[in-house]
C-alpha cells in the first residue's frame, strides 16, 4: 500500500506491524504478493489481476531472482505466487526454500492439473494450487492463506510454548463464542467480522505481549538456517534435539520453541528430499480415501485444525498430510473415511467460511463424531459423500480450481465457502441432544453462499429451546433438523419439523429446505435427497412428508421459492384477522410476525426468531403455547423474509401452531415439544379453541384467501363463545378445496384434519 | 453513423471470434481488467502473447527438427504455450496444445508433427483476426471500453 507506512511498519522479524498501521477494515488490501512466473503474458495478467484486488504486487520472472528478493527483503512479502514449471528452477524447489527460509505461504500455479502435480504441490507444502488460466475470483481469496498460516503459527507457538500460555490461548480459542472476558470477547468479535481477520491477528498479538513469553516470529535467514543445519549435522539428525541445537547455535534471542518448529519442518523437508519411501505411509491412507480432494489443497487445513487441536501433528506434518485426509481422520477420529471426509470437509468448510476457531470446530467435530459413529446408514454415507462432494465442488468454486471458503476448501470461489454445516454432515441418527449440543455450542457460523446469495448467521441459540428439542422425538426429526440445521438454528428447525411434520404433506416445503434449496441447491439436494425415501416409510410419519417436500423443494428450489411469496402476506393476514377477532393474546405474536416479515430477506435473522420466541414466551401461559408456535412462525417469517414463504410453509406453520393449539386445550404451559411429538405420533390433533389461543390458532388456519367468509363467521362465532371445541371435521372439512391450507395433505390419520385438497 | 457502424462491426467481429471458438471466457477476464489505469490492457497482453508464443513456436519447431525424440522437452515447450494461450483465452490454440501434449506422451512423433502444424495455423489465424479486431477498436475510439457482447 503506502510505501512509507509499509517501510515504517515492517520490521526485520515480521510483517505484522505493518498491519497495525493499516486500517483493519482494509484487509486484505495491500497484501504484499510476490508473483513468480516465467511466462510474460501470464505475469502481466496476474499482475493486473492482483492489482485489481488491491494487493501490493511484485513480479518476477525468474525463480532465482525471486528467492534473492525474498531473502533480501525479509518480511516485506506476505504471500508468494509461483508457477510450477520454470526454466531456471523448479517451482517446487522454490517452494521448499521459501518454506524453510521464510515460512511464507506459497501458492502454486500451473496449466497442469494432473493429479500428480497437484499432489506434489501439497506434499511440498504449498498452501494452494491454482490451475491456469487463473481467474480473478481465485485471486481474490488468496489472502486467506496468509491469515491461516498466521493462525496456525500461533497455535504452533501455543503448543510449544509455556503451559500457562498454552492454556490461556487454548482457552481463548476454544471458548470463542462463549467468551466473557474482554480478550475473549474481542476474539469473538473478530471472528464474527468477515474482514476482521486482521483484527484477530492483532488481538492475538496484543494478548501475546502480556504473556510470560513474547514470541515474535522468527525469520529463518539463510545464515541462521545454515547454522541450524550445521548444528543438526554435528549432533546427527537422529540425536538432534531442539535444546541441543539451540545450545550449539548459540543465537541470542532464539528460543527452543523456534528451533523445535524449524526442526520439524526441516525433518519433513529431509524426508521429502531423501525418498518417497518415507512418504509411503502418508500416501497409503490417501488411497483409501474415497474423495478426490485434489482441487482444494487448502481444504486440508481443516485437518490441520483437527490435528493441531489434538496436538498430534506439527503444521508441517499436517501440510504434508494434506493429501491424506483419510490419515488424519484415522488418527484423530475413528470414523469411516467417507463420513470423515465429508465430515471434515464440511467442518473445514465451515471453519473456513465462518472463521470458526479450530478448537470450536474440534469440539463440534467430536460431538458430531460421537453421533456419526452411530450406525451410519448407507444413505447417510452417501449423503455425506454427496455433501462432501458438493462441498468439494463448492470449495473448488472458491479457488481457481476450487476455491473454498477456507483454505480448507478455498471454498466458494467468489468468496466464501458456503456449504454444509457440520450438521449437514451429520446425517446419522443424531439425537436431539446433539442438536442441542450443537446449539449450545453456540457455534457462530457464518455461512454465506458461494454466490453470496445467502448469508446465514447462526447465533447462539437460547438455552430455553432445549426442552423443545428434547420433546421432539423421532430420529427423522433429528435428521431433518440436523440437515436443516445447516441453515436454521437447530431447535427451530426441529420445532418446525416436529410440529408441522405430523400433518405436512408432500407439497409443503420445508422452511429450512427453502433456504437450503435456494442457496445450497445441490447441497441440500444431496442432503435431502435420500431423506424422503427413508422418512416416508416411518411410522410416525410426521416429518417425513416434510422431509420429502424438503427434498422435493430443494430440487426445485427456485421454482418453489417463487410460489412461496404469498404466504407472507397470509401470515400477516392471519395476524390481522386474529387481531380482528379480538384475539388479544395472539396479536402480539402476529405483530411479531409482521415485524419479521418486514425484516430483510436473505438474512436469516435468527435473532428475530429468538426475540419472537422469547417475547412470546413472556406472554401468558396460553401464549406460551403460542410462543411455541412462534418460533416456527418466526422461523416462517425468516423464511418469508428470504422470500421463501410458500403457501406450504405457511400452512406448515399454521399446522404447527394448530397442533400447538390443540395441545393448549389439553395442557397449558407444558412442554410443547412433547405435546407435539405426541401429536405427531398420534397423528391426531384435537383442536380445542380455548380463549385466545384457539382463536389465534384458528385464525392462522383461516387464511384470508383461503377460507370463505362464511366459514370465518362460523369460526368467529365459536370464538365468541369462548371455549370452542372445534371438531376437526367441522372446522376444516369445509376448506377442502382451493385453499392453500387445503394443500396440506391429511396426516396419516386422515380424520384428524379435514384439510384435504 | 460511421462510428456506430464501426462499433457494430467490432462487436460482431468479437462475437464471431467467440462463436467460432477462437476465444473463450478467459478473454472476458482480460477485458474486465482493462480500466482507466490501463486502457489498452487487452491489446497489450495479446501483443505480448503473440510475441512470446512466436518464440515458443520457433523453439518447438527447432526441437522437432533437431531432436524430435526428446518428447519431454517438447512437452515442456508446449506446456508453456498452453499456459499462455489459455491465459488470454486463445481457445483453439490451447486445445491444439493439449492434443500435441497427448501425442508427446504417446511418443507419437507423427501425431506431434501434425498437431504442431495445426497449432501453427491456429496461432496465425488468431493473430490475424485479433489484429484486425484491435485495429477496428482503435478506429472506434480509445474511449471504447470492450464490453461483453449481449449475446
Amino acid at each position: 500500500m503506502d510505501p512509507s507506512s509499509r517501510a515504517a511498519a515492517s520490521t526485520a522479524s515480521s510483517g505484522r506491524p505493518r498491519d497495525a498501521l493499516r486500517p483493519l477494515s482494509d484487509f486484505p488490501v495491500g497484501l504484499r504478493v510476490l508473483v513468480v512466473d516465467d511466462d510474460p503474458t501470464c505475469l502481466k495478467i496476474l499482475d493486473k489481476m492482483l492489482r485489481k484486488c488491491l494487493y501490493d504486487v511484485t513480479t518476477c520472472s525468474r525463480a532465482v531472482v525471486a528467492l534473492a528478493m525474498l531473502r533480501e527483503k525479509k518480511g516485506e512479502f506476505d504471500l508468494v505466487l509461483s508457477d510450477v514449471y520454470m526454466p531456471d528452477m523448479d517451482g517446487f524447489k522454490l517452494l521448499e526454500h521459501i518454506g524453510l527460509e521464510m515460512d511464507l505461504p506459497v501458492i502454486m500455479m500451473s496449466a497442469d492439473d494432473g493429479k500428480d502435480v497437484v499432489m506434489k504441490g501439497v506434499t511440498h507444502g504449498a498452501c494452494d494450487y491454482l490451475i491456469k488460466p487463473v481467474r480473478m475470483e481465485a485471486l481474490k481469496n488468496i489472502w486467506q492463506h496468509v491469515v491461516r498460516k498466521r493462525r496456525n503459527e500461533l497455535k504452533e507457538l501455543e503448543h510449544s510454548g509455556s503451559a500457562e500460555e498454552n492454556d490461556r490461548q487454548r482457552r481463548l480459542l476454544e471458548e470463542g463464542d462463549n467468551a466473557s472476558s474482554v480478550n475473549e470477547g474481542s476474539w469473538k468479535n473478530a471472528k464474527r467480522r468477515r474482514g476482521g481477520k486482521e483484527e484477530e491477528e492483532e488481538e492475538v498479538e496484543e494478548r501475546e505481549d502480556p504473556s510470560t513469553l513474547k514470541k515474535p516470529r522468527v525469520v529463518w535467514s539463510v545464515d541462521l538456517h545454515q547454522q541450524f543445519v550445521a548444528a543438526v549435522k554435528q549432533l546427527g539428525i537422529e540425536k538432534a534435539v531442539p535444546k541441543k541445537i539451540l545450545e550449539l547455535m548459540n543465537v541470542p534471542g532464539l528460543t527452543r520453541e523456534n528451533v523445535a518448529s524449524h526442526l520439524q519442518k526441516y525433518r519433513l523437508y529431509l524426508r521429502r528430499v531423501n525418498g518417497p519411501q518415507h512418504q509411503g505411509r502418508l500416501d497409503t491412507p490417501y488411497t483409501g480415501s474415497s474423495e478426490a480432494t485434489f482441487h482444494s489443497v487448502g481444504s486440508f487445513d481443516g485437518f490441520d485444525l483437527q490435528s493441531l487441536a489434538a496436538g498430534q501433528l506439527s503444521p508441517q506434518n499436517l501440510m504434508a498430510l494434506h493429501s491424506v485426509p483419510g490419515r488424519v481422520t484415522n488418527t484423530s477420529i475413528g470414523m469411516s473415511s467417507v463420513d470423515q471426509i465429508g465430515f471434515f470437509n464440511s467442518s473445514v468448510e465451515i471453519s473456513n467460511a465462518s472463521n470458526m476457531r479450530p478448537p470450536l470446530m474440534q469440539q463440534i467435530d467430536k460431538k458430531q463424531m460421537n453421533f456419526i459413529s452411530g450406525p451410519p446408514t448407507s444413505m447417510e454415507s452417501r449423503q455425506l459423500g454427496q455433501s462432501q462432494q458438493l462441498v468439494q465442488s463448492y470449495g473448488s468454486m472458491g479457488l481457481q480450481t476450487s476455491e473454498g471458503a477456507s483454505g480448507l476448501f478455498n471454498l466458494p470461489s467468489s468468496q466464501r465457502a458456503s456449504t454444509t454445516f457440520p450438521g449437514g454432515s451429520i446425517n446419522a441418527n443424531l439425537s436431539n441432544s446433539l442438536v442441542m449440543q450443537m446449539t449450545h455450542q453456540g457455534p457462530q457460523f457464518s455461512l454465506s453462499q458461494q454466490q453470496n446469495q445467502i448469508h446465514i448467521s447462526m447465533p447462539q441459540l437460547p438455552q430455553t429451546r432445549g426442552p423443545i428439542q428434547n420433546g421432539i422425538a423421532g430420529e427423522h426429526d433429528s435428521r431433518l433438523s440436523t440437515t436443516i440445521a445447516q441453515i436454521l438454528p437447530n431447535d427451530i428447525s426441529s420445532d418446525v419439523l416436529g410440529s408441522s411434520g405430523s400433518n405436512m404433506n408432500v407439497d409443503t416445503s420445508l422452511p429450512g429446505g427453502y433456504m437450503n434449496a435456494s442457496s445450497y441447491g445441490s447441497v441440500s439436494h444431496a442432503l435431502y435427497a435420500d431423506f424422503p425415501n427413508s422418512c416416508m416409510n416411518e411410522s410416525t410419519g410426521s416429518c417425513y412428508p416434510l422431509a420429502r417436500s424438503a427434498g422435493a423443494t430443494s430440487l426445485t428450489s427456485t421454482g418453489m421459492l417463487q410460489d412461496v411469496m404469498p404466504p407472507v402476506g397470509n401470515v400477516e393476514a392471519l395476524g390481522s384477522s386474529a387481531g380482528l377477532k379480538g384475539a388479544k393474546d395472539s396479536v402480539p405474536n402476529y405483530d411479531l410476525f409482521s415485524e419479521l416479515h418486514q425484516s430483510k430477506s436473505q438474512d436469516w435473522k435468527l435473532q428475530n426468531i429468538n426475540v419472537s420466541y422469547h417475547s412470546a414466551q413472556q406472554l401468558g401461559s396460553k401464549q406460551s403455547n403460542i410462543a411455541f408456535g412462534c418460533p416456527s412462525l418466526a422461523h416462517q417469517d425468516s423464511i418469508a423474509t428470504i422470500k421463501d414463504g410458500s403457501c406450504r410453509n405457511t400452512c406448515t406453520v399454521r399446522k404447527e401452531i394448530f397442533s400447538v393449539r390443540t395441545e393448549i386445550g389439553h395442557e397449558k404451559g407444558e412442554c410443547i415439544a412433547q405435546r407435539n411429538s405426541t401429536i405427531l405420533l398420534e397423528n391426531s390433533v384435537r383442536v380445542k379453541a380455548e380463549g385466545m389461543s384457539d382463536h389465534s390458532c384458528q385464525d392462522l388456519l383461516f387464511d384470508d384467501n383461503i377460507i370463505p367468509d362464511e366459514l370465518m363467521d362460523a369460526v368467529g362465532k365459536k370464538h365468541q363463545e369462548g371455549v370452542v371445541q372445534v371438531d376437526p371435521e367441522l372446522s376444516f372439512d369445509g376448506y377442502s378445496s382451493g385453499n392453500s391450507v387445503a394443500r396440506w395433505l391429511p396426516p396419516n390419520d386422515a380424520t384428524s384434519y379435514g384439510l384435504l385438497q | 453513423m460511421e462510428y456506430s457502424n464501426l462499433r457494430r462491426q467490432a462487436a460482431y467481429m468479437k462475437k464471431s471470434l467467440f462463436d467460432q471458438g477462437y476465444l473463450d471466457e478467459q478473454f472476458y477476464q482480460l477485458e474486465e481488467l482493462q480500466d482507466d489505469v490501463s486502457p489498452n490492457f487487452v491489446e497489450e497482453v495479446v501483443t505480448l502473447f503473440f510475441r512470446d508464443s512466436a518464440r515458443l513456436i520457433s523453439n518447438i519447431e527447432q526441437a522437432l527438427d533437431k531432436c524430435p525424440q526428446e518428447f519431454s522437452k517438447l512437452n515442456a515447450y508446449v506446456h508453456q504455450l498452453k499456459g499462455s494461450s489459455s491465459s488470454i483465452g486463445a481457445s483453439r490454440v490451447k486445445n491444439e496444445c493439449t492434443l500435441f501434449r497427448q501425442y508427446c506422451d504417446e511418443e507419437n512423433l507423427e501425431g506431434c508433427l501434425k498437431s504442431f502444424q495445426k497449432m501453427k495455423r491456429e496461432h496465425a489465424v488468431l493473430r490475424q483476426k485479433l489484429e484486425s479486431y484491435f485495429q477496428l477498436l482503435r478506429q472506434v475510439g480509445p474511449a471504447e471500453k470492450a464490453t461483453r457482447p449481449s449475446m
